[in-house]
């Protein structure tokens, strides 16, 4: 994001009441997620601590520090779909989109994106659907009983063709 | 001046005062992990509960955020404030497990095991023994104006580091953030040139060295932003000196000045 672009965002923003949460979404909802070169200069443009928004940005879930892919795939991981087979899921998921996971964040999560950018595999908690677990959703799209057979034919509904690599 | 009673003590105090301090003042602990004075009230770890027995909102409220009013009659170790402290110190030994001091007051109250899952982290930044008060947080931004630390995350993953678990450049070394906090959770190690800041992504702030003695003694970035606050004669007169040749150089001013002798800079 050009320093200049970061300009008029912020000149949106009149009022300092709910302008750093405001000025962030903004940027989120721009880039697709929160660049830390552009969180570092909007610290320094506001005068604010970096660390204070790092906190921000780590606490809502709605923020992301890294870029995803232009498909975002998230598996349920909340009690009931872990019982009814979420991580045979991931596992089908890793094969087919290609994406290792031998690393997961602090917090256990994961973010996985494909080399090209198309898909970035992801998981969360309770999505509120348990009756239907295990549970996926892709983009806006929530998916109910899936089995590993199932993924390829969701996966194709949204331009994937086969195995990337 | 208006009068609490704290466990039946009658206690002198300015109205509006935080009833915590006050009770300090006429020896009575109550205990506390997140309560500092020179910081805005906060809150967050709830020891120091204390029951309401006549004045203000009766019933059971945290002492650090209670401004006194005439007549305010509390109890700080009523039965159901001890069942409260017990309960939560269970819950500090599960999280922080590696802290003396919480085990120390744990035992105080008679609480030698806990219920809970401890929480263990491997290779944890904060030892397993940060409780999350934020002291350090508040101290760091609200007193030296700085902020290089900041909670990060939320829920039971919720930890305190600098922003991208990076070194930080703002941090000044100061130690302010180990000072205060409460469970001897913060890592600090001087090694020659630098001080490390184990706990904050090994963040390195370089050593001054004494101009008189030639011993590393303070961090570079504190000195100069104290030094800045100073008029320029104390500045000149301190400026890179270690406490010992301080005291001596002082001294030598003290004995100057009072022989009448004008002030020669050293
Ligand atoms: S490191 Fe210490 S001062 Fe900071 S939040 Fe944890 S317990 Fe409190
Ligand atoms: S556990 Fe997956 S929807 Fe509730
Ligand atoms: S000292 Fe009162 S809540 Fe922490």
């Amino acid at each position: 994001m050009e320093p200049q672009r970061l300009e008029e965002i912020i000149g949106r923003y009149p009022t300092p009441t709910g302008k750093i949460l405001g000025i962030l979404e903004h940027i989120q909802r721009e880039m697709g997620y929160l660049p830390k070169d552009v969180l570092k200069l909007l610290a320094k443009r506001l005068e604010l601590p970096l660390s204070e928004l790092y906190s921000i940005a780590t606490f809502y879930s709605f923020f992301t520090l890294e870029a995803l892919g232009r498909h975002v795939v998230t598996v349920c991981m909340g009690t009931a779909c872990h019982v009814k087979g979420a991580p045979e899921l991931v596992a089908s998921l890793k094969h087919h989109l290609g994406v290792e996971m031998d690393e997961t964040t602090r917090d256990g999560k994961f973010l996985l994106t494909t080399d090209d950018g198309e898909y970035t595999l992801t998981s969360a908690r309770c999505f509120g659907a348990c009756s239907m677990a295990p549970v996926l959703r892709v983009d806006n799209k929530i998916f109910g009983y899936v089995t590993p057979e199932r993924i390829p034919s969701i996966l194709k509904q949204f331009g994937w063709e086969g195995n990337h690599h | 001046m208006i009068q609490v009673i704290i466990d039946g003590k009658t206690c002198a105090a300015e109205e509006g005062e935080i009833l915590l301090a006050v009770a300090r003042r006429n020896g009575i602990d109550i205990p506390s992990f997140c309560y500092e004075e020179a910081l805005a009230p906060y809150g967050a770890c709830r020891m120091c509960l204390v029951e309401v027995v006549k004045g203000g909102r009766e019933g059971i409220t945290t002492s650090c955020t209670l401004q006194v009013t005439e007549g305010l009659d509390v109890l700080t170790e009523s039965p159901e404030i001890i069942r409260l402290r017990k309960a939560l110190l269970e819950l500090y030994l599960a999280q922080a497990p590696r802290s003396e001091s919480i085990r120390a007051l744990a035992a105080r109250y008679g609480v030698t095991r806990t219920r809970f899952t401890k929480k263990t982290v491997r290779d944890d930044p904060l030892q397993n023994r940060c409780i999350l008060c934020g002291l350090c947080v508040r101290v760091c931004r609200d007193v030296m104006g700085v902020g290089a630390i900041n909670y990060i995350g939320r829920g039971q993953f919720t930890e305190i580091n600098t922003p991208f678990f990076e070194e930080n450049e703002t941090c000044q070394g100061c130690g302010a953030c180990a000072e205060v906090c409460p469970t001897g959770a913060i890592a600090i190690e001087d090694i020659a040139p630098n001080r490390i800041m184990k706990s904050w992504s090994g963040t390195k702030v370089p050593l001054k060295t004494c101009q008189s003695c030639g011993r590393y003694f303070a961090p570079s970035p504190f000195v100069d932003n104290t030094l800045e606050k100073l008029d320029t004669a104390l500045k000149a007169a301190l400026q890179d000196l270690c406490p010992d040749c301080k005291r001596k150089e002082m001294t030598r001013q003290a004995i100057l000045l009072s022989t009448g002798t004008p002030l020669p800079m050293k």
